[in-house]
């Protein structure tokens, strides 16, 4: 091929394969410094992503609304859950709605998991933020850790995030106030 | 190579002249790859690959001394790398065909590994597919810019998981509708291929990548009438075939033409799973009229690769003189036929099994015909495991299952035997 026309889309190829990374993380960095942040109650098991390591994956107790009617919800639909605190300061669900809140800014998009139909009706919310990436070593102590948080019901486990117009960034996953990295490291540092 | 043997022997004998003799050489010299040693290119794109995958091990250990800042830059270095690489060869080592697919293979890696881990450092969840998706439509200007057939190759694999990943092992969405947009976008490259190194293993290579991402992806469509899936596959196994059939690639080798083998293994397989009792005992059970079949997914499709097969068929037999019927060509419109009367009764079941009989013997005498050891023995093998799959049958006595099987083995010693000795005297 001619290489006048090969060198400018070699370029326009370099140009494209940097611009969709540094779009990602300027528009990460804009939520982690200019979103507001949320305390999420948390609960957790410890996968390996193939290509991005090992994560341990977040549940969170704030994850379900009661709805009046339940048909009216199908699985798998976006939805955007209005956020509160509870008076500890942790995260509850104020309400649920199918459509982009225009007045209030403490929301964040996320999709229906799965819709409880019994007695009372409920729809359970999975949030765009399951996954906090861990240092190889430390991800089975994490779990460890968070396993012995689930016994000790005075030790309080749950994930900082950020939010900003919807979208959400985990800042860091914390242990009675301290980061789970940190947690780890001293329980690996203490002879056994 | 063989064919300048020939043009000296031809030259030497006096049948063609020495400018004819050169005309002949550099058509072909045109035509395959250009003499970079295969071992080579072999080596060089497995390195690439093996380099490349490493990286992305070692940057998967996410180092939680370092800070996100670093960690961002340090994301960056195998891409810059890879770009100055492919930067590098493109302007010095245009020719090399080492160097463009190693190169190529390095940056697709590359890019993977820089998304990959600005997710791991911004704890991005999303789910594999759509990080697949990202990685794979990065990597197109790499196939045309670089011209490189491993980064197509790749890019195939690449959007095939895509789909399986979405259509196979998704929870709740269906919509792998874009993997065939994303398999368009492969095809302008492999045209190129073909018009100027159809005798390269690598169009070889994608004379299976191809159809074989084709037949895996397809039952991504299937959504609540699975049943007529079956019709789908029945036909794009007949359309591979036909494609196998046309001159495109007909002269290949029939290990090298994927769609031949495709085509027909999978006709075959199909007829072979559906001449059981218990497809069709359910099947007559099921009540479709509830279901708007016409209106569904399913019956698009099957009715869409049973026109483009129909439509290749008529063409070439319009232009075929004699007209022959190769073994597999009519089972997919057969097929049809066959499914409608297994509605309303089990006569299918025994129209499946001479169907599968048919081609067995349109095979073995295929093979007869044209001297072939393989596709004799294929035929038989097609026979035999018809013989088999009624062995599992409880409702057939002993003697005669035994019957058959003697019937089979006796077959194979004998066909071959008589194509042998009839080798020996041509």
């Amino acid at each position: 091929m001619n290489k006048t026309i090969l060198i400018p889309a070699f370029i326009l190829m370099v140009v494209l394969q940097l611009y969709i990374p540094v779009r990602m993380i300027s528009y990460k960095e804009s939520i982690l410094t200019g979103g507001k942040e949320f305390k999420f109650r948390t609960a957790p098991i410890d996968p390996t992503d193939p290509f991005r390591g090992k994560y341990i994956t977040l549940s969170f107790e704030a994850n379900s609304f009661h709805v009046a009617n339940a048909e009216e919800w199908n699985q798998g639909d976006p939805i955007f859950v209005m956020l509160g605190e509870d008076e500890k300061g942790f995260v509850k669900i104020n309400s649920i709605s199918k459509d982009q809140p225009v007045d209030d800014e403490n929301y964040v998009k996320a999709s229906i998991d799965y819709i409880v139909t019994d007695t009372m009706s409920y729809v359970t919310v999975e949030y765009p933020f399951t996954r906090f990436y861990m240092e190889e070593s430390k991800a089975q102590g994490a779990q460890d850790v968070y396993r012995e948080t689930a016994r000790d019901t005075n030790q309080v486990a749950y994930a900082l995030v950020s939010i900003k117009e919807g979208d959400a960034v985990i800042k860091d996953v914390m242990i009675d106030d301290v980061p789970i990295s940190e947690v780890v490291k001293q329980l690996q540092e203490k002879p056994q | 190579m063989k064919v300048r043997k020939e043009i000296t022997e031809l030259l030497n004998a006096g049948v063609i002249t020495q400018e004819t003799a050169d005309r002949i050489t550099q058509y072909y010299d045109s035509k395959t790859e250009p003499p970079s040693n295969k071992l080579v290119i072999v080596f060089g794109i497995l390195g690439a690959i093996l380099v490349s995958l490493g990286i992305i091990l070692i940057l998967a250990h996410n180092w939680d001394s370092l800070s996100r800042s670093v960690k961002t830059v340090i994301a960056f270095i195998p891409l810059l790398a890879g770009q100055a690489i492919c930067g590098y060869t493109l302007l010095k080592k245009e020719e090399s065909v080492t160097w463009r697919e190693a190169g190529s293979a390095f940056l697709i890696f590359s890019v993977g590994a820089c998304i990959g881990l600005l997710s791991q450092i911004y704890n991005v969840s999303g789910n594999l597919a759509s990080y697949l998706f990202t990685w794979t439509l990065l990597c197109v200007p790499i196939i045309y810019v670089m011209r490189s057939s491993m980064a197509s190759l790749l890019y195939i694999a690449g959007i095939t998981w895509y789909a399986c990943e979405i259509g196979y092992w998704g929870n709740s969405t269906h919509e792998s509708y874009l993997y065939w947009g994303m398999l368009l976008l492969v095809l302008p490259y492999y045209y190129m291929l073909y018009r100027k190194r159809s005798e390269g293993n690598f169009f070889t290579f994608h004379n299976w990548f191809i159809p074989l991402s084709v037949v895996i992806v397809l039952g991504t469509v299937a959504k609540d009438v699975g049943d007529l899936m079956f019709i789908a596959y029945v036909s794009l196994f007949g359309l591979l075939y036909l494609i196998g059939n046309t001159p495109f690639i007909r002269d290949q080798k029939i290990r090298n033409n994927g769609y031949l083998m495709l085509g027909s293994l999978g006709t075959v397989g199909i007829l072979l799973v559906l001449s059981f009792n218990f497809f069709w005992s359910d099947l007559i059970d099921k009540d479709f009229s509830e279901k708007n079949v016409f209106s569904s997914v399913e019956f698009l499709v099957s009715a869409l690769l049973t026109l483009a097969a129909l439509s290749l068929l008529i063409y070439q037999k319009m232009r075929q003189k004699p007209l022959e019927i190769k073994p597999a060509e009519l089972i997919f419109l057969l097929f049809i036929g066959v499914f409608i009367i297994g509605l309303s009764s089990l006569l299918s079941v025994v129209l499946i099994n001479l169907l599968v009989l048919g081609v067995g013997i349109l095979t073995i005498r295929e093979g007869a015909r044209e001297n072939h050891l393989g596709i004799l023995n294929y035929g038989l093998l097609i026979v035999t495991a018809l013989v088999i799959c009624r062995f599992f049958d409880t409702d057939i006595s002993f003697v005669l299952k035994g019957i058959l099987f003697v019937g089979v083995g006796l077959g194979f010693f004998f066909a071959n035997y008589w194509m042998m000795k009839k080798k020996r005297v041509t």
